[in-house]
């Protein structure tokens, strides 16, 4: 175990201290206090600084000045309202910040999204779509869903990807990229099942050079397999090899100028 | 016929994606092929097995299910979740529905075809009702645990059968809810660990339900009562596929090990009413997984992984056996991916998301006859062109002088000039595409460079002039009465007058450029035209269609040549007439206006109209004469048919100059070695 070193307690031991140098306080100091019990960490902090302060000036052997009453409560009340005022001016300047900061990203957004004129041609165009063909087009149905889902869910971020329209131009297509991954997942994962299937651990494949090599290794006269060269082995030592060579070809034309 | 040099070119690295689906359609004698990279292809079986139509792929489209439902309409579904239906007239995809059930695994149509039932990954089986222009959302069917992975309906209608994982069930139509639930045994060489994946299975008119599973076994069992009546254990990998013939006496399976089975209803013994399904033939055409299989009324058809596309007449179905009866296996492209440019000596190659320019080679020896030349300067690979977004190129062009090339996607029209400073190449795109120009099925440019002909898929033919860095539309020939078919060939004259266009049904339409006019219509032929040129001085059209045949047609005169006439009057040789693969390319000698100079996949010949034709009984393949033949022998032999077979397998084959061919080859050991593996074989004695 570390023996760990006797820390110095923080605050209540010297509050403590100052507590009893700081007996003499004034007035003023006090309606403060009094003022202040909303914060009284910042108080309990406050006071050593103060006390400090007052600390240096009691060594002057001056008589700690006197006010009246009024006076300090004015002056009490004026603190107060600055305070308060400032409290109010920097809401106020957040408000604002906030505020410029969501129209900014409003308008960014909108940037974004495509044009109103063919938002418009899209959601017309999916209602004429249900119009037109009331039987169970579940295609249709799904559609007239993700137009309400997207208009829903505009405040999240809905992305349009490919454009393929609807309407007569027939040029674009507006798709919901959380339906194409998902739908790209799926289809990845039926794919690495047909391949686990065929080609995956458990099925008796071989490469087709041995495959064709068989014949070869029956004839009376054997011959070599289809694939004598492995040409893949070790491509990255020969391109080292080759740069090797080029540098060193350099080298030597400089070298004998 | 001369000697020439020939730039043998090796490096397109040419690999065709695999199969994943087929559908047959009887009515039409239709095959529809659907391809790992999205793209379907439409075959006409009795076109000769000519790839009529094609649907260009995307990349996030991975067709899992295709099929036909009433009236020709072709529909596809994939792991993305939506069901396609393809326009067949006007070549482009009508609509796609989102199913909602994530990634779809199956789907078949109805017996009667107005119903369209489709397998999901989430275990939902749903039910669409198939309308005049559209399909429409009925109902779901009882969710199961696992996703669907095979669906299959009787032949009444009235029940399904759905496979999943390590179990089979069977659902009552009209109810919707499932009737029997199937376990499936996991044994898998004495392991069970693996799941069992029911990747087939197929109703019967009986009730009986096969499966296929990825345990190798082919399963019977009794819809009725849901038990396991027989039980076959054909291979030690998956079976992937099955199909039964609409007599439901036989049916095909496909395994991963690239063996398919023929099962047959037999009687047990030869006067016997009782019958029992027995493997009989087992065919071996693959390398890999056969992933599809179809049962057409006289042949067995099956596709893969490997990329072939095999057609097996069955022998005790054929009524006539002759050359029709033998195997076909589909495996180069029915059209050309290789634009070439003479001047400059550039070949572009066209691949499914790039283009790769490349300047051919070239040497300074000179040799005898069969020599291979050292090159002195090797082949430079210029450019490297991706293309932007995820469709598939349909088509793509350079221009003669090398300095526009243009490519087409489904959704637009790129069009980029090339600028070449010593051995430096820059590019630069030309913006702003006009609309009208998108989705091109076929693009050629002028001789001269200056004109770019674009055929769209609505049917109409755009004139756009190029000058300096920039375009103008000068006109756009309206479609023509006749529907408007795939496969769109174009030819343009070396003088510039003449343009023609295949690919509606009324036949070839030869415009006057000049006049911006319908000059003439060359009449229809009830077989496809798989490629097309028109000669240099005489602007004679050279038509060659599915079925071998040959025709020229004079375009000034507004009739057929006499030469022409005289070879449909004696007949093509019927060596000639049984060729597998279409003529994809034709070109002609600038100095000598008797040479036709055209290619398949296995050979290249030069026709040369001033000599005799030769009949049945004359050999058509002429081996190389010896020279120490006397004279008299050469000339009997020699006939207008000069045929090679030294560059094979063939993808493009042209005349660059006077005394020198171009040849790309792509041999199939190089496409076999950029495939995904196989199965493991043991063979004894390795």
């Amino acid at each position: 175990m570390v023996q760990l070193r006797p820390r110095a307690s923080r605050a209540p031991s010297s509050a403590e201290a100052m507590v009893d140098e700081g007996q003499p306080a004034s007035e003023e100091e006090e309606a403060e206090h009094g003022l202040l019990l909303g914060q009284p960490s910042s108080g309990a902090a406050a006071e050593p600084l103060e006390e400090d302060e007052e600390g240096d000036d009691e060594f002057d052997d001056e008589a700690p000045e006197e006010l009246t009453f009024a006076s300090a409560q004015a002056e009490a009340r004026e603190e107060e309202r600055r305070v308060r005022e400032t409290v109010r001016r920097d809401k106020t300047l957040l408000k604002e910040k906030r505020k410029r900061r969501e129209e900014l990203f409003i308008e960014q957004k909108k940037r974004k999204l495509l044009p109103d004129t063919i938002l418009e041609k899209l959601t017309t165009a999916s209602q004429t779509n249900v119009k037109k063909s009331p039987g169970k087009v579940k295609e249709v149905n799904l559609q007239k869903k993700n137009e309400d889902r997207e208009k829903g869910n505009d405040s999240k971020k809905v992305k349009v990807q490919k454009v393929q329209s609807v309407s007569q131009n027939k040029s674009y297509l507006a798709v919901r990229l959380k339906d194409q991954d998902l739908r790209d997942s799926r289809q990845q994962a039926a794919q690495a099942f047909i391949h686990n299937s065929l080609y995956g651990p458990g099925t008796n494949r071989t490469t087709v050079s041995k495959f064709l090599s068989l014949a070869n290794k029956r004839l009376p006269v054997k011959k070599a397999a289809v694939q004598f060269l492995n040409n893949a082995w070790g491509i990255q030592k020969k391109q080292n090899a080759k740069r090797f060579k080029r540098r060193w070809m350099v080298r030597k034309m400089k070298t004998k100028k | 016929m001369g000697e020439f040099k020939v730039h043998r070119v090796r490096f397109f690295n040419y690999v065709p994606s695999g199969i994943r689906c087929v559908a047959y359609n009887n009515q039409s004698n239709r095959l529809a092929v659907s391809r790992t990279d999205g793209t379907v292809e439409v075959y006409n079986l009795s076109a000769n097995y000519f790839q009529e139509k094609f649907f260009p792929g995307h990349e996030s489209r991975a067709t899992e299910a295709l099929c036909w439902a009433e009236g020709q309409r072709l529909f596809s579904a994939g792991l993305n979740g939506e069901i396609m239906e393809y326009d067949l007239q006007a070549l482009n995809i009508k609509y796609a529905v989102d199913a909602f059930g994530g990634p779809i695994w199956s789907m078949a149509a109805s017996p009667s075809g107005s119903q369209l039932l489709v397998g999901c990954e989430d275990g939902s089986v749903k039910l669409f009702q198939i309308t005049p222009d559209k399909i429409q959302f009925e109902r779901n069917f009882d969710r199961q645990k696992s996703r669907i992975l095979s669906l299959s309906w009787h032949p009444s209608g009235t029940h399904i059968a759905a496979g999943s994982i390590d179990y089979i069930s069977v659902f009552d139509v009209k109810s919707g809810s499932a009737v029997h639930k199937m376990i499936v045994d996991r044994q898998y060489m004495g392991v069970s660990k693996r799941k069992c994946i029911v990747w087939g299975v197929a109703f019967l008119s009986d009730g009986t339900v096969i499966s296929v599973d990825s345990a190798g076994k082919v399963q019977f069992w009794d819809s009725a009562t849901g038990t396991l009546v027989n039980s076959h254990l054909i291979a030690n990998a998956d079976v992937q596929s099955i199909a039964v013939a609409e007599q439901e006496d036989s049916f095909v399976v496909g395994t991963a090990e690239g063996t398919v089975f023929h099962f047959q209803l037999v009687p047990v013994t030869s006067n016997s009413s009782e019958k029992q399904w027995v493997r009989t033939k087992p065919f071996q055409h693959h390398t890999h997984d056969v992933r599809t299989v179809a049962h057409s009324p006289t042949a067995l058809i099956s596709g893969g992984t490997d990329t072939h596309l095999v057609i097996r007449p069955l022998m005790e179905k054929v009524e006539v056996k002759n050359y029709d009866a033998a195997l076909r296996k589909i495996t180069f492209p029915h059209r050309r991916l290789i634009s070439c440019s003479k001047k400059r000596q550039l070949l572009l190659f066209q691949f499914a998301h790039h283009l790769e320019l490349w300047r051919l080679g070239s040497t300074v020896a000179t040799g005898k006859n069969g020599d291979t030349l050292p090159l002195s300067k090797n082949a430079d690979h210029l450019l490297h062109l991706k293309t932007k977004g995820p469709e598939n190129i349909i088509c793509s062009c350079i221009s003669p002088c090398g300095s526009w090339i243009a490519y087409s996607t489904v959704s637009r029209f790129f069009l980029y000039r090339l600028n070449y400073e010593h051995d430096n190449i820059s590019l630069k795109r030309v913006s702003k595409m006009p609309p009208f120009l998108r989705s091109a099925l076929q693009i050629l440019f002028s001789e001269d460079s200056t004109k770019l002909f674009v055929a769209s898929n609505q049917g109409a033919l755009h004139i756009v002039q190029l000058s300096g860095g920039s375009f103008k539309h000068l006109h756009a020939f309206q479609p023509q009465s006749g529907t408007v078919e795939a496969m769109c060939l174009l030819a343009v004259s070396s003088d510039g007058n003449w343009l023609a266009a295949s690919g509606t049904s009324a036949g070839v339409h030869v415009y006057n450029v000049k006049q911006l006019k319908l000059h003439c219509t060359v009449p229809a032929y009830n077989f496809p035209v798989t490629a097309m040129a028109i000669a240099p001085n005489t602007n004679n059209l050279v038509i060659a269609h599915s079925d071998q045949q040959v025709f020229e047609y004079s375009i000034p005169d507004k009739q057929y040549t006499d030469w022409s006439r005289t070879v449909q009057k004696q007949g093509f040789h019927h060596l000639w007439l049984q060729r597998d693969t279409p003529i994809t390319h034709i070109s002609f000698h600038p100095k000598r206006p008797m040479h036709i100079l055209l290619h398949d996949a296995y050979m290249f010949c030069i026709i040369d109209k001033s000599l005799p034709l030769p009949n049945d009984r004359t050999l058509l393949y002429n081996p190389f004469p010896p020279t120490n033949e006397s004279d008299v022998v050469r000339r009997r032999t020699a006939h207008a048919f000069k045929i090679s077979k030294i560059y094979k397998p063939l993808l493009f084959m042209d005349l660059l100059d006077e005394r020198t061919l171009v040849a790309v080859e792509r041999p199939l050991d190089d496409i076999i070695a950029q495939l995904p593996p196989p199965i493991k074989k043991k063979k004894f004695g390795t």
